[in-house]
């Protein structure tokens, strides 16, 4: 039986590189991670990898550390899959947070600062416009428009803690702001998004 | 209901500390003490889920890459590569099988997701049940084997108190619920099925759970609460 099934998903992972991964379909492949099968998990691997990677170049910034997160962040998925069915996240969410969550882990963990890849080449966040926001559709869009009544400059804050995963010192400095200054933005930013969200 | 949902300044203050820590601001300490009561606190990582939800289309921006090619390697070498490493037990007596069908069947996702890949052969009927009620933390999930007349039971959560045992029950439409015997204390029992009652299940019924006094119910009807309930569908 289990030849049979790991054939019936090649199948339906070659069929689906071609195509676009809908979510449905990586819930499966957790799914089945969390049964300890190696032939779901090279799949999600295989439809998942360089989503992950991105994530991990922005927060670190370094390509050798990216490299060596993302092999413990898929350590993770394999270890942790079951914990998928108890979040809300779509699939995509939930490992785009795992692999997050454990970048950030190591910035906070490393004494050396690097140098910062985005002043060097200028990168500016990605912030998408009104038009990108409505195209993201009502729930993807409606965290833009929540964003739009902050600020400018704390949602712009917000934006570069969430994607750089900047600390409230690093974002403080950034902003030329105290500290202090730059906490109370950020929760206050924080509880007006909630309500927003909630409206 | 945990301290901290009775008490508002508190809960407040988590959720606080919650999107913190989704955001990504918080300091290696604080991080580490927040991911320690994620694992510890079920109405904290419920906190922690809810911004990630809030704050997951922000992730939209991340452009992707592709890794190197060696790197897949690198990860199944992590966690694959122990000398003489088994091959693949059974399915059924795979610990892993029990937990991933468990949390998907909890995650009401078993029908739709898990199950299609474990269609049995057609002579091998199984029904598949995940018992649980929000008044308790007992859960159950149950497989009804058709070929070997038993419901297998995997125990998943919440204890029996000193001196009272858990009873299986099939409750079909407004008949009185039968049982089907007090569950053998462990990880995952079984237990028999007697014929005239396997006709009933195969058809769908109902399962409870009740605790009843040790041994079982002196009545032949549940006495006690009933503390985890589902309904048997056809895998």
């Amino acid at each position: 039986m289990a030849v049979a099934i790991d054939a019936a998903l090649q199948m339906a992972g070659d069929r689906l590189v071609s195509t676009a991964m809908v979510p449905q379909d990586i819930s499966k492949l957790i799914v089945r991670t969390s049964m300890k099968d190696r032939a779901a998990f090279d799949l999600l691997y295989r439809q998942t990898s360089a989503k992950l990677f991105g994530v991990c170049l922005r927060v670190l910034n370094d390509r050798g550390e990216a490299e060596d997160a993302l092999q413990e962040i898929y350590v993770k998925i394999w270890t942790k899959a079951d914990r998928f069915a108890v979040s809300d996240l779509s699939p995509i969410s939930w490992l785009v947070a795992i692999a997050r969550n454990h970048s950030i882990d190591r910035i906070r963990a490393r004494r050396r600062p690097t140098t910062d890849i985005d002043a060097v080449l200028d990168v500016a966040d990605p912030a998408p416009g009104p038009e990108a926001a409505a195209v993201a559709g009502d729930q993807a869009g409606q965290i833009h428009r929540c964003l739009e009544e902050l600020e400018s400059d704390r949602a712009a804050a917000v934006r570069g803690a969430y994607l750089k995963g900047e600390s409230y010192a690093e974002l403080a400095q950034r902003h030329r702001v105290p500290l202090n200054t730059m906490r109370t933005w950020l929760r206050r930013s924080l509880m007006k998004l909630r309500e927003c969200l909630e409206r | 209901m945990t301290l901290s949902q009775e008490n508002g300044p508190e809960r407040e203050s988590d959720d606080l500390l919650a999107a913190e820590y989704v955001l990504g601001v918080l300091l290696a300490e604080q991080r580490q003490e927040a991911s320690r009561r994620i694992d510890a606190e079920p109405a904290f990582a419920r906190l922690v889920d809810a911004w990630e939800v809030r704050l997951s289309p922000l992730a939209e921006a991340y452009p992707e890459a592709e890794p190197p090619r060696s790197l897949k390697a690198a990860i199944d070498g992590r966690l694959f590569a122990s000398p003489g490493a088994a091959p693949r037990a059974s399915v059924w007596t795979s610990l892993g099988f029990w937990r991933g069908l468990a949390v998907a069947a909890l995650a009401g996702l078993v029908l739709t997701v898990a199950l299609p890949y474990m269609q049995p052969p057609a002579e091998q009927m199984r029904l598949v049940a995940s018992l649980a009620a929000d008044s308790s933390d007992v859960k159950y999930l149950a497989v009804y084997d058709a070929a070997h007349h038993n419901v297998g039971l995997s125990h998943l959560s919440g204890e029996r108190d000193q001196g009272k045992d858990f009873e299986l029950w099939m409750i079909e439409g407004d008949k009185p619920p039968v049982s089907l015997g007090v569950i053998p204390v462990g990880a995952v029992t079984q237990l028999p099925v007697a014929p005239p009652i396997q006709k009933q299940l195969e058809q769908g019924a109902v399962l409870a759970v009740s605790v009843e006094p040790a041994g079982g119910s002196p009545t032949g009807q549940p006495t006690g609460p009933v503390v985890a309930t589902g309904d048997l569908k056809n895998i």
